[in-house]
């Protein structure tokens, strides 16, 4: 930030004491947790009991302006998956309860009723929602390989935080800009682009990118009441699958493509089979870049700088470099520090690489299955609970008219 | 009529957006780019206002144009959030009125992008899926092999550890050594002497520099007395007063003693008689060209004459505060004399010399240029010079590690311990490991080299690769070099605790405190090991075992020099006498 120095002469001035009005945090956290509850019971009621839109929408403006503008979109449930698992892993860390809550409660909506917490109440999604007037396609078997991105960047997610290196999720937010008129101009573009899309097409943070958003369509997948089309019995008539912007919306299995089934069944074998290999290979890349990777640590980027330094002897020292001289640490303690955080970057990336390799191997088998549908069906991993197929189906026209 | 509207509001919040958006960047770069907060004028106003001695018009002055900048700064951020706010809101009504536009029509059926059958679908995405995972499980591996550590260590033909990683590792160049100088340097034959000198024992054990030979701080001299008193006499061979001040410490070679001296009237190196303490020539640094009319500021505790001559029994050298350098022939005819620039060092310079071949090494670890520099020994040219990529002086002095029978010169510096390839300069490894102001030289044994400083740590260093075997920040030195040999490594500090470490695992083995402090290093000859404490008490330790303290006494002569030692003679140099210990025939 750039701040201006005191002035430097004295003139008599005599600077005031500096007096700051502490904020009741407290009891702004109860009522955002109020408000989140109510949100999604409002739209739970909507989208599972009336199955209408509207309230959807209204949850879309008030969540922008409360979430959004009035609580600088921060902090929000989709940031705190990192807080959660640096909570587990270190001992100096704990989450507030505020945080835990804003955590849990939507991946407990979702287990209930499905992805309503990303249907408006969640700002991101709410700000994608509003501004979505076109519903152009894109191929479903694109989408469903950029479907397995919030995986990777859940990967990373946790392997910095675990690391207590960064919160990339925060750091690399498109939409936090929106809520506090001004960020750094790379991720204000991209936050544009991503509207600009959101414009033609549904929702491609949500399901490109949020790494919240696959965490809950695993809960929304197992959900005890899931969103309904319409409750009466689907005529095929295919407006619903037109209407999804996220493209949730499965027609009826027709298999034109006549496979023998042990082929398939061999498919997927082979898959089971290859899994522990994907696993490894994840393995063997992630352990293998760990060091590079390392770098996000400012530590480890503050001891290169230092290196770098030392073998091309600069006289004009970044500031990073200045602070460390300036704190009198020598360069043994940061490279027995650079050592630690490099050890857990090899044992997570381990980790995560296995997980890569999992997802996956899971992913291919998924794909590799067949499942009969007589009639359109959504799929409840997918929606992200706009409300938008509602009206467009003919059976619940006739229940309006 | 309403779709009309909607789609015309749509296009003209369009181009405005556009237009604003062009002009917010603008703004946005004007801002960032611009430092109000430091403005060039301001800067040079402050500058003359500090060489007018705070002109109060010039404060006024400058008091308004500080103003107007800050001004300047907030009125931009203030267009820039102001200008958020409308882009927004126009945004908004992009939105709105493009939704009205849209309102009624649906989302018809229309040409599917994807075929009807869902198991084609699949299909098709399980190929993406294998082709995107195999790519980047393809790319991953092939940018992990390339920025692999272990492919560059495979190219250089060595394994790489951790350590690499975080040491600057440099190839070992293929070293041509004529012959190694270790331990001991035979005289193959009897130096001329005086006829006086015929008729006395010439030693073979020579002391070529600061704490020996090599600067190791091993002797391979034998049968020293292990007790000597000044006051009686016992075991003094000779003693005389020192003719100039200077906390450098002898050296031997044959029978010939060398140490300098310096104070504001003269720089001179001395060479005594070593069987009769006789002075036998001296020869001063005067009439050098670039050398500084002024002595430089220097510390009692480092006075100007703190570095160690040097020699290897042709000539024999010795660098003063000034920067002067002087080499003579063991006669004393000055062979030639330069000044290698005044050193900016603060305390004063204090690195000693160290002689390789026929190379004069001198590292030279001042402020504004570390470097280390090696002068042909004859005529006084210089052979080369490297850089020294250090962010502060040090006072340590040079040692020659004979590793795997291939010399090292090993440098402490701040932050760096490094080696480099004697003949040539090159450097072999470099470890970023220390702070402060380091002093103590290092010490060498095994392939092992180890390098310490007050206030920082002691390390140990593979002398092959430059990992770091050890560290240990618990008994640090300030001023004396630890000695390694054999299996140990012992350091005295300025505190009075000294401590022997395994040198292979750095495991403590024995500590001893005493009240005094070491600023003269510790010497192992004939297994034991000579220490004494500036106050000018003497001990002698068992060079291994369990590192029993064989004797102390006192010598009532303050101490801050490293004894010397030859063949069943001892020199010490204290504050104000040097003298000569043996056993009297």
């Amino acid at each position: 930030m750039n701040r201006f120095p005191k002035p430097d002469f004295e003139s008599g001035y005599v600077y005031p004491q500096q007096q700051f009005v502490i904020p009741n945090e407290v009891l702004w956290s109860y009522i955002d947790i109020a408000v989140l509850v109510f949100l999604m019971g409002f739209v739970t009621w909507a989208l599972i009991k009336k199955q209408i839109r509207w309230p959807v929408v209204l949850t879309s403006v008030v969540s922008i302006f409360y979430f959004g503008f009035f609580r600088n979109g921060c902090v929000c449930g989709i940031g705190a998956v990192q807080n959660v698992v640096l909570t587990l892993v270190s001992d100096s860390y704990s989450i507030p309860l505020y945080l835990l809550l804003l955590f849990t409660l939507p991946l407990v909506f979702a287990i209930f009723f499905g992805r309503v917490f990303c249907a408006g109440v969640c700002p991101f999604g709410a700000l994608q929602e509003l501004v979505n007037v076109k519903n152009w396609k894109i191929s479903k078997s694109v989408s469903t390989v950029l479907g397995v991105f919030p995986w990777v960047y859940l990967g990373f997610a946790v392997l910095f935080a675990v690391t207590n290196s960064r919160f990339i999720i925060c750091r690399f937010d498109p939409f936090v800009w929106i809520f506090r008129f001004g960020g750094e101009l790379p991720l204000i573009l991209f936050g544009v682009l991503l509207l600009i899309f959101s414009v033609f097409t549904g929702r491609p943070f949500c399901r490109f990118i949020c790494p919240y958003g696959a965490i809950l369509s695993l809960f929304s997948k197992i959900s005890f009441r899931q969103v309904k089309i319409t409750k009466k019995e689907c005529i095929n008539c295919s407006l619903c699958h037109n209407a999804c912007p996220v493209d949730a919306i499965y027609p009826p299995y027709q298999n034109k493509v006549n496979e023998i089934r042990s082929k398939g069944v061999h498919r997927i074998l082979r898959y089971v089979v290859f899994m522990p290999l994907m696993v490894a290979a994840g393995v063997t890349i992630m352990y293998m870049l760990s060091d590079k990777i390392s770098r996000v640590n400012n530590d480890v980027r503050l001891y290169d700088m230092a290196m770098g330094n030392e073998t091309n002897h600069s006289n004009v020292l970044s500031l990073e470099l200045e602070a460390f001289w300036g704190r009198e640490q020598t360069l043994e303690e940061l490279a027995v520090r650079v050592e630690e955080v490099q050890k857990g970057f090899r044992i997570w990336s381990i980790i995560i690489g296995a997980f890569f390799g999992l997802v996956i191997a899971l992913k291919l088998i998924h794909l590799s299955t067949k499942r009969g549908r007589k009639v359109y069906d959504i799929s409840s991993a997918e929606c992200v609970g706009c409300g938008r197929c509602f009206s467009y189906c003919p059976q619940n026209q006739k229940k309006i008219s | 009529m309403k779709k009309t509207i909607s789609r015309n509001i749509a296009i003209v919040s369009a181009i405005f957006m556009l237009t604003f958006s062009v002009m917010l960047i603008t703004n946005y770069f004007q801002v960032s780019c611009t430092n109000t907060a430091h403005p060039e004028l301001i800067e040079n106003l402050k500058q003359a206002n500090e060489e007018l001695g705070n002109n109060p018009q010039l404060q006024e002055q400058i008091r308004e144009l500080d103003l107007m900048a800050r001004r300047a700064y907030f009125v931009s951020l203030y267009r820039l959030k102001t200008g958020a706010a409308i882009l927004l809101f126009m945004a908004m009504v992009f939105v709105v009125s493009l939704r009205l536009y849209f309102a009624n029509s649906k989302n018809i059926p229309n040409k599917e992008v994807d075929p009807i059958d869902d198991w084609m679908i699949k299909s098709k995405a399980r190929k993406w899926m294998v082709l995107a995972a195999g790519g980047v499980v393809v790319g991953g591996f092939v940018f992990a092999l390339l920025s692999s550590p272990y492919i560059k260590s495979f190219e250089e033909g060595k394994e790489t550890s951790l350590e690499d990683v975080l040491v600057e590792t440099i190839d070992i160049e293929e070293v041509v050594v004529d012959k190694v100088i270790i331990d001991e340097i035979a005289i193959d034959k009897a130096p001329e002497e005086s006829p006086v000198a015929v008729a006395v024992e010439v030693p073979k054990t020579t002391h070529s520099g600061f704490r020996g030979n090599n600067s190791l701080g091993i002797s391979a001299a034998k049968n020293m007395p292990t007790s000597w008193n000044l006051s009686t006499g016992t075991n003094i061979l000779w003693k005389v007063n020192i003719p100039r001040k200077g906390h450098n410490s002898p050296v031997i070679h044959g029978n010939k003693l060398f140490f300098s001296g310096a104070d504001d009237d003269a720089r001179e190196l001395f060479c005594y008689e070593l069987s009769s303490g006789k002075e036998l020539w001296r020869t001063a640094a005067k009439n050098i060209s670039g050398s500084p009319s002024k002595m430089p500021d220097v510390i009692d505790d480092t006075g100007l004459a703190a570095p160690t001559v040097a020699t290897n029994g042709k000539q024999v050298c010795a660098i003063f505060s000034t920067g002067d350098v002087i080499c003579a022939d063991m006669e004393g005819k000055q062979l030639w004399a330069k000044n290698i620039g005044v050193p900016d060092i603060h305390y004063g310079y204090a690195s000693s010399l160290l002689i390789y071949n026929n190379l004069l090494i001198i590292q030279y670890d001042t402020q504004n240029k570390p470097r280390v520099i090696a002068l042909d020994v004859a005529t006084g040219n210089q052979r080369w010079e490297k850089e020294r990529p250090e962010k502060s002086p040090s006072w340590s002095s040079p040692i020659l590690a004979p590793v795997n029978n291939k010399p090292q010169l090993i440098l402490i510096g701040n932050p760096g311990i490094s080696s480099y390839n004697p003949d040539t300069g090159a450097p072999y490894w470099r470890v970023a490991c220390l702070s402060g102001e380091p002093a103590p030289g290092a010490a060498y044994v095994n392939g092992i080299v180890f390098g310490a400083a007050e206030y920082a740590t002691m390390v140990a260093i593979n002398a092959l690769d430059g990992s770091i075997l050890w560290k240990n920040s618990d008994i640090l030195p300030e001023i004396a070099s630890p000695v390694a040999c054999n299996d140990f490594v012992f350091i005295a500090t300025t505190y009075g605790v000294v401590a022997t470490f395994e040198a292979q695992t750095g495991k403590l083995i024995k500590t001893m405190e005493f009240s005094t402090e070491f600023d003269s290093s510790p010497i192992v000859a004939d297994g034991k090991i000579y220490l004494i404490c500036t106050d000018g008490k003497v001990f002698i330790f068992s060079a291994k075992g369990d590192f029993t303290l064989l004797n102390s006494f006192e010598t009532g002569e303050k101490t801050f020099a490293t004894p010397a030692f030859t063949d069943k003679k001892i020199v010490v140099k204290s504050e104000k006498v040097i003298y000569c210990v043996g056993e009297k025939d």
